[in-house]
Formats: structure tokens, sequence, C-alpha cells
């Protein structure tokens, strides 16, 4: 008996072990590799998710991560520099989001001759195959989203469209690609008669809300309204209001997925539904890219669509969207 | 089940008997270990709606799972240990318990969300039989002058293992969670393996308490010692007439049950759903929104201490009045404030919790005198509430917005109030000295 309860004990003693052991998990590790991280600026909290996401990913993969920003949207000499540091610092591997899509070539292309992987994230470069890959949300899907959304918005409410589009700005292919696809999901071509104005706002709240009462002023009777990003569309929200326009009878659609449209406009229904984008996506799974090719002495090639969900709390038929809930959790900035 | 131990039955020298020092020690690691299981399910909620992609009520079944199996196996478990001791009954408990949490393999390997239910239940059952077997259990392990005392410390565990539970998910299971967002980019295969990742964080946890309980099972079946047969136990003692009908016509006992029902319900409502709440509505990280439900705990453990002060101040029907209405209040503030302000709200809510399970006991079964034992079992089960109506709140959720679910518990909370209002109304002669017993429950 004695031996019997020893062995209980010794058995007992084994399974609180392998309890507490598999409870606790195990941990692993693999050898280092640097990569880098250049985003445009900081002021934007899109910038700052997919810095944060990035050195949250980098971390979980025993990356060591160096980060470089600018000071705008248009700064490439702060962008050069950093891709020259970087490669000095022993980066094996860099993920851009260029401030121009084709001042910064030459030195994507020396840090590349060096034997540098390089993803473009969120923006192009021009050629394409001036970077390695290409990490972004596919920016024609996404306003091909919003298109359908307000088309079919349309016809429940019965209402015959005024389309104003507040775009971002000429020459600028993310915005080209939205606008046309908006175009595309609304059913529409670019001369069609529905469509009574179009301005250029930077994707700006305060030039989106003066063009927006700048419409409103030749027509009053603009009853959709697509809008490049979502200050441009809280912009357009301001002058909608200041002129008493019926947001119940306007359908204002908009793409990006931050968090303080969504809380704030898309929420309680002002901006009827946007495109979300998830710049996590391009920071996650371009640290992993990276450090899974440059491990595995590969190279690496091709687009990732990164993703878009239409997010709405009032859905339109035939539409795929998510709720509001589903925006909150995944959105980016506070 | 309320029992009270033959004093002079009891080998007993101290606190414990000696020879039961041991099997004492077992028994507050299973205090421990359901308070573990119970609120690790909280954190179930938030993560099997994301894994299997359900709805707010579809993932509210976890509790129904829970807090049913606790409802439907209370009265067996007096049943078996009545008729073969608390022994058998604590063993049956860690046994049925153990396998509920073996369960989680074969289900997170068939990946289906009703094998994972079916596994709560298992465990939760097995929970309901362990509790029910080892609050007696304590109390006859030594004097009956320490009897309460012994309870007390032992049930202090409790909460330990409750706060366990909740790091273990925030830590564990939450973090390490595939990201929302990257399954919107993944193809049905990546999507099918995510799933079996994510299941296979929440398998860990639970096979560790099944292994824990496993290990407590053979130190407890093979070590040999002598109880006391248990002297007035529920189904014993029953007092002369009819106690069910003599208790139903007591207004303060009757909606005493009804306002425990809907405390249980509000608990197990602001829980459950904290996480959701700090995700959905303020959009914390799954990482972090763990943490605020750790808050909500940890708040419920102090307050208790301050009600537990207060109490030796202010009648216990007025004080339970104020908290009521302050949980209303963070209630209504959560459902209105879409902002941390609301979470905190949440999270504050827990105060107002703290001292309802033990005060509407003790108001309901004041004056019963002998029924009190047969009249704390229809308060035991009033934990019914918490398999009930999280999934109205859930229900909410899905129709009207994450942050108005909040109107459930708060209407829960407000009639929690209503019962300490007609107390208050309609007072009784004060009962002095009168024993009550020790309340007993998944719920304290």
């Amino acid at each position: 008996m004695m031996s019997i309860t020893s062995n209980v004990r010794r058995l007992a003693g084994s399974l609180l072990l392998a309890g507490l052991w598999i409870t606790l998990g195990a941990c692993s590790e693999e050898p280092d590799v640097t990569i880098g991280l250049i985003t445009k600026q900081e002021v934007n909290p899109y910038w700052v998710t997919m810095r944060e996401v990035a050195e949250a990913t980098a971390k979980d993969n025993n990356v060591t991560l160096l980060t470089a920003t600018g000071t705008s949207d248009v700064d490439v000499e702060s962008q050069k520099r950093a891709l020259k540091e970087m490669v000095a610092k022993g980066a094996k591997g860099i993920l851009i989001a260029p401030t121009s899509s084709t001042e910064l070539l030459p030195a994507i292309e020396a840090a590349r001759e060096q034997g540098v992987i390089v993803i473009a994230v969120d923006t192009p470069v021009d050629p394409l195959d001036a970077v390695d890959a290409y990490f972004a949300t596919d920016n024609e899907a996404a306003g091909r989203l919003v298109g359908q959304y307000a088309r079919v918005k349309a016809t429940q409410m019965g209402i015959e469209p005024k389309i104003a589009m507040l775009d971002l700005a000429p020459g600028i292919s993310s915005g080209e690609l939205r606008h046309a696809g908006f175009l595309d999901g609304f059913g529409i071509s670019e001369d069609d008669p529905a469509i009574v104005a179009m301005a250029d706002t930077e994707g700006d709240r305060k030039l989106g809300e003066a063009r927006m009462a700048e419409i409103l002023a030749g027509h009053p009777d603009v009853n959709v309204i697509y809008t490049v990003n979502e200050p441009a569309a809280l912009g357009a929200l301001e002058a909608l209001k200041d002129a008493n326009v019926d947001l119940s009878r306007t359908i204002l659609v908009s793409i990006d997925g931050g968090c303080r449209a969504m809380k704030n406009a898309v929420r309680p229904g002002y901006i009827d539904a946007t495109a979300m984008q998830f710049p996590e996506n391009m920071a996650r799974e371009g640290v992993r890219a990276l450090a899974t090719a440059i491990r595995a002495g590969e190279n690496l090639s091709g687009n990732l669509d990164t993703g878009v969900r239409l997010i709405t709390d009032d859905p339109a038929p035939g539409v795929k969207s998510n709720d509001v809930a589903y925006g909150v959790r995944n959105c980016w900035g506070n | 089940m309320a029992v009270v131990a033959d004093d002079n039955s009891t080998s007993s020298e101290g606190f414990v008997a000696r020879n039961l020092r041991i099997p004492f020690i077992l028994l507050v690691l299973c205090f421990t270990a359901w308070g573990v299981a119970a609120n690790l399910t909280d954190i179930l909620v938030a993560v099997f709606r994301g894994i299997f992609n359900m709805s707010n009520f579809q993932s509210s079944l976890v509790q129904f799972a829970y807090y049913g199996a606790y409802f439907l196996l209370a009265l067996p478990a007096g049943f078996i240990n009545n008729r073969y001791g608390y022994k058998t009954g604590v063993l049956v408990g860690l046994g049925l318990a153990a396998a509920g949490g073996l369960m989680f393999l074969p289900a997170s390997q068939f990946l289906v969300y009703e094998m994972f239910l079916l596994a709560l239940f298992a465990l939760a059952a097995g929970l309901s039989i362990l509790e029910t077997s080892a609050n007696p259990f304590v109390i006859a392990m030594g004097k009956e002058s320490t009897a309460t005392q012994r309870l007390n410390l032992a049930q202090s565990f409790n909460p330990i293992g409750a706060n366990i539970g909740v790091l273990m998910g925030a830590v564990f299971i939450l973090p390490a969670l595939t990201p929302e967002a990257s399954k919107a980019i993944m193809s049905d295969p990546q999507l099918l393996a995510s799933q079996e990742a994510d299941l296979a964080l929440v398998l860990k946890p639970y096979l560790g308490i099944a292994l824990v309980l496993v290990a407590i099972w053979l130190l407890i079946f093979f070590r040999k010692f002598e109880l006391p047969k248990p002297a007035a136990a529920i189904g014993e003692d029953i007092p002369s007439g009819n106690v069910a009908a003599r208790l139903w016509k007591n207004r303060h006992y009757r909606f005493g049950v009804t306002a425990q029902f809907f405390n249980v319900a509000a608990q197990t409502c602001v829980w459950t759903f904290t996480i959701l709440y700090a995700q959905d509505v303020v959009g914390v990280s799954p990482e972090n929104a763990g943490w605020w439900l750790q808050a909500s705990l940890i708040i419920f453990l102090f307050s208790r201490f301050l009600m537990t002060w207060l109490l030796g101040i202010i009648r216990p029907s007025l004080l339970l009045l104020i908290m009521a209405m302050f949980g209303v209040l963070c209630c209504v503030t959560a459902m209105f404030s879409l902002n941390t302000l609301g979470l905190i709200a949440v999270v504050s809510a827990s105060a107002s919790l703290s001292l309802m399970f033990p005060t509407i006991y003790g108001l309901a079964l004041q004056g019963t005198g002998e029924d009190a034992k047969f009249g704390s079992a229809g308060l035991v089960m009033a934990i019914l509430g918490g398999a009930i109506i999280p999934m109205v709140h859930a229900a909410v959720m899905d129709e009207v917005g994450p942050a108005m679910g909040y109107v459930v518990p708060g209407v829960c909370l407000a009639l929690v109030g209503a019962y300490a209002l007609f107390d208050l109304r309609n007072t009784r002669p004060a009962i002095s000295d009168e024993v009550l017993p020790a309340s007993e429950g998944g719920m304290s």
C-alpha cells in the first residue's frame, strides 16, 4: 500500500507539473534578423498604427526592427536618408511607404543592389517592379464597395441620385483608383449626368468642408456624396450640417477605417458607410514576409492585397458588410 | 446543502483536524480551481465569438451551458452527498470536471462549437457537485465552533482562483489569438489553420486545469481519512409541515429568490460582456481587454471588504438599495457614454455587485428559522439567472448594439433595488442571534 501511495503521489506530482507546463506553454527562439520600416509621418494615426503593429510583430518573430518617419506625406528627403542609414545598420529588408512614387527610386535601387529586400507598403512606386513586392489596399475595390452601397441605398430610399465627388488630387494613384472604383460600383461612367460636382480635397478636413460648402451653394439638391477619405468626409459633414441638409435623405460614404470617424461619424450614422483598410496587415504581413524570406535566404516578389471591408450599421441588401462593432475593434488610431 | 458537523464525532484538535490537514489543503485547491474555471469561461464568450465568427447570442450559450449545468446538478449533488458521503461527492465532482476539461481535447480537434459547449457543461456539472460537496466537507473537517471561519478561509481562495482564471485568459489566450484584421485577407485553408491554432490556445489552460483536477482526485482517492457524518443535512432534518408552501407565502423570501436570480444575472452579464464592451464600443485591443475584466474582479474583491465594514454602519437593505442604484447608474453610463468613461462604468458596476449575493441571502432567510436550511437551496438555485439572462443581453447587443446591451443588467439591478426597497418598507421584527446556513453556490 505504501508503494502504491508513493506512486500515486509521484503520478499526481507529475500531472500537476504537466498541468502547469501545458498552461504556461513553452517559448522558442529563432536567429535574429534586422529589418526597417519607413513611414511618411506620425501626425496621422494611420502611420502610428502601422509602426506599432510592425514593432509588435517584430517582437513576436524575434526580429530587430529599425523605424524612421518623415515630417509629412511629401517629405522625400527624410525617407532617402532613412534608407541609407538602415542599410548601413545592417537591415536585410525594408518596408517603405514612399512619399514619392519616383523620387525615391535611386535610393531604393541602391539598397536592393546591396541585397536588401524592399517592400513598398500603402503607396506604389512607378514602375512597380522597382521594389521586390507591394503590400497595400486594393483602392479600386474599396471605391467599388462604397459605390455599390450608395447605389443600393439610393434605390432603397427612392431618390434620384445627385452625386458630389470629393476626390484627393490629380495624379495620385490611390485617389484615382478609389474614384474609378466608386463609379464602377455605382454603375455609372465619368460623364454621367447624375454627377453634379467633383472637387479635390487633398484628403484634408478643412478643404473637404470648404469644397462641400461650395458644392451645396450651387447644388443644394445633392444627395449622394462620395469622399476619398474620412477627414474629407468629416469636413463635408460639417458643411452639410451647416447647410441644414436632411442627413436622413443623404447618403455619405467614405474610405479609411480610422477610429475617430468610426466612433463619431459612422457609429451615429452620419457617414452611412466606410470602406475600411487595414494598415496593420501591411505592417504585420510585411514584417513576417521579410523575416521568413531573409531567414530562408530567398527573395520576395508579388503584391499582397491587405484587405478592405465595408463598415455600416445600416447594411444594403446584396452588399457584404460588417457592423460598426467590427469597425471599432479594427479601426486605427484612437 | 447546509450541514453542521457533529462536534463530538470529529477528531478535532484545532482549526482543522490533524488527519484532515492535507485533504483540507486539497479542498482549498478545489475552491481555487473552480474560481479559475468559472472566470476563464467569462473570457471564452469573446474568444469563441471570434474563432467561430458567431453572433453575440450564439457565443453567450457558453454561459448557458456553464450556469445551466450548475443549476441542474445542484440537487443531484446533494443526493450524492447524503447517500454516499462528501468524499464520494468530491471525487465524483473532480472526476466529472476533469473529464469536462479533457473533452476540450477532442473538441479542439473537431472544431465544433457544440462540442466545446458539451465539454463546458461537463466541467461545470463536475464543479457544481464538487462545490456542493466541498462546502459541507470543509465545515465537517474540524470543530463546529471554527466551521464558519474554516469555510471562509477555504472560500477566500475562490476569488484568488477567479483572478488567476482571468489572468490566464488575459496573458495566454487573448493576446495570442489571430488578429481579426488578419482574417480579412486569409484564404479558407488559412482561416481553418488559424481556427485550429486559436482553439489550441483555449485547449491549453483547460487541459492544465483537468490535469490538476486529476492529480487532486488521485491524492484524495488514495488518502484514508474518517469524516464525521453530517448531522443536519437538508433532507435529513426537514422541519415539520409543508416547508415549500410556508416559504412561498413569505414575501421576503419569495422576492428574495427573485432578487437573487436577477443579481446573479446582472453579475454574469456584467463580467461576461466586459471584454466585448471594451473591444466593440471603445476599441480596446484584445490583449488589453482582459485587463479590464481583471480590474472588475479586483474591485469586486476590495469592495467586499468595504461593504462588510459599511454593513456594520448602514442597514443591509438600505446599503443594498444604494449599491443597486449605483449599479443602475453604471449601466446607464455604459449605455450612453460610448468611450472609456463607459468602460470605467462597466468595471465599476462590480463594486455594486460585491455585496449583493450574501446580503440578499441574509435578507431573504431572515426570520425563516428552521426553514432556512431548505430555503437556502432556492437561493442557490437562483444561479439559473446566470444561464438565462446573458442570452437576453447578447440578443439585445445583436439587435441594437453592444452598449445598449447593458440595459439588461441595468434592469436586473433595478429589480434588486426594488427588493431592497420592499424590505425597507416592510420591516420585520428583528431576530437576533439567528444562525443562517452558510451561503453556497457558484456565486458569492
